[in-house]
């Protein structure tokens, strides 16, 4: 794992650097992309896709297998759905507002940028309420707990041990 | 050195950087690179929620690394001066209002990259990449979002 670890820290590091020199960190940059004023992003993204598609996809057809887990290539993907429009929406509009996502706004505050923490403070804040909504048991369970059931109420005639009634 | 880093590469060399990045998380772990899940990971690990950070979590701290490294390399940054439009808008006394919109803004960004299961680089870009139709949609989406807003908040400020 811990070469596993340290691959993942490389790749992240290209990553980091990689947008740090293409001023992807630039709030004004990014206006000038989501202002349609400046191309050079989008061109950007696609060649990221088309050499990532291309490579995968010839690992995939020569029956590679992974160099440090030695598992055969491979991947699985999930079909659309609400969440993905909804959850879109929502990354829209912060994207928007801040003119950042996340990977910038981590090279940012790497940089030195003050600005880049609260965005940052928000992105975890931000985490942690999905987090905690999908900790919560959904409404139907809830329900269910407050209002058992007249079959359950019948049958609990025996107390667990330990119950203070 | 300095030159070459703080001006901008031809888009090609940064896009074919990132994509070589994908392939290879690929192709050493079978991994996805996607930066929302690290800092998830990070998020779950400081509340008790996981034990470890696991390959998503080394990934964030490579890309805090990188940008770093950029950092003392440049010897200079390229976030620009000031914040973008913000504090171009509000400015004296009102740029009290602009940490109050980038982190409402931050809180947009990772409820919904949550939501939607990845932002742009685990969407946009590796999930693009293998050709899953649930990232092209949410892609999609957010692109046009932003766009949209963007165009909007232009003409109301």
């Amino acid at each position: 794992m811990t070469r596993g670890r340290l691959t993942a820290l490389v790749l992240g590091a290209a990553f980091g650097f990689a947008i740090s020199w293409g001023q992807f960190t630039d709030p004004d940059r990014i206006r000038a992309m989501l202002r349609l004023e400046d191309l050079y992003l989008y061109l950007m993204m696609a060649t990221a896709v088309v050499v990532g598609f291309a490579g995968t996809r010839l690992l995939r057809r020569a029956g590679a297998r992974t160099l440090l887990t030695g598992e055969p290539v491979a991947w699985s993907v999930g079909a659309p759905g609400r969440r993905h429009v909804a959850g879109g929406v929502l990354f829209g509009l912060g994207w928007a507002l801040t003119d950042a996502c996340p990977a910038p706004i981590l090279a940012q505050v790497a940089q030195g940028s003050a600005w880049g923490l609260c965005t940052l403070g928000g992105v975890v804040a931000g985490i942690w309420l999905y987090l905690r909504r999908q900790e919560r048991p959904a409404p139907g369970l809830a329900r269910q707990r407050r209002w058992p059931a007249t079959s359950q109420v019948q049958s609990s005639t025996t107390l667990p041990s330990g119950s203070s009634t | 050195m300095s030159e070459l880093l703080l001006s901008r590469p031809p888009w090609y060399v940064v896009g074919a950087i990132l994509g070589l990045v994908v392939v290879a998380a690929i192709a050493t772990l079978n991994a996805r690179v996607g930066v929302t899940g690290g800092c998830s990971a990070w998020v779950e690990r400081l509340t008790g929620r996981a034990a470890g950070l696991g390959v998503p979590g080394w990934l964030v701290l490579g890309v805090l690394a990188g940008a770093v490294l950029f950092r003392v390399l440049a010897g200079g940054d390229t976030v620009g001066d000031g914040y973008g439009w913000l504090t171009r808008t509000f400015t004296g006394s009102a740029e009290a209002v602009v940490p109050l919109v980038l982190f409402g803004g931050g809180v947009l960004i990772g409820y919904g990259a949550k939501t939607a299961g990845g932002c742009t680089s685990g969407h946009g870009i590796c999930g693009t990449a293998l050709g899953s139709r649930a990232s092209l949609v949410a892609t999609g989406t957010f692109m046009v979002t932003a766009v949209a807003a963007t165009f909007v908040l232009g003409w109301v400020l």
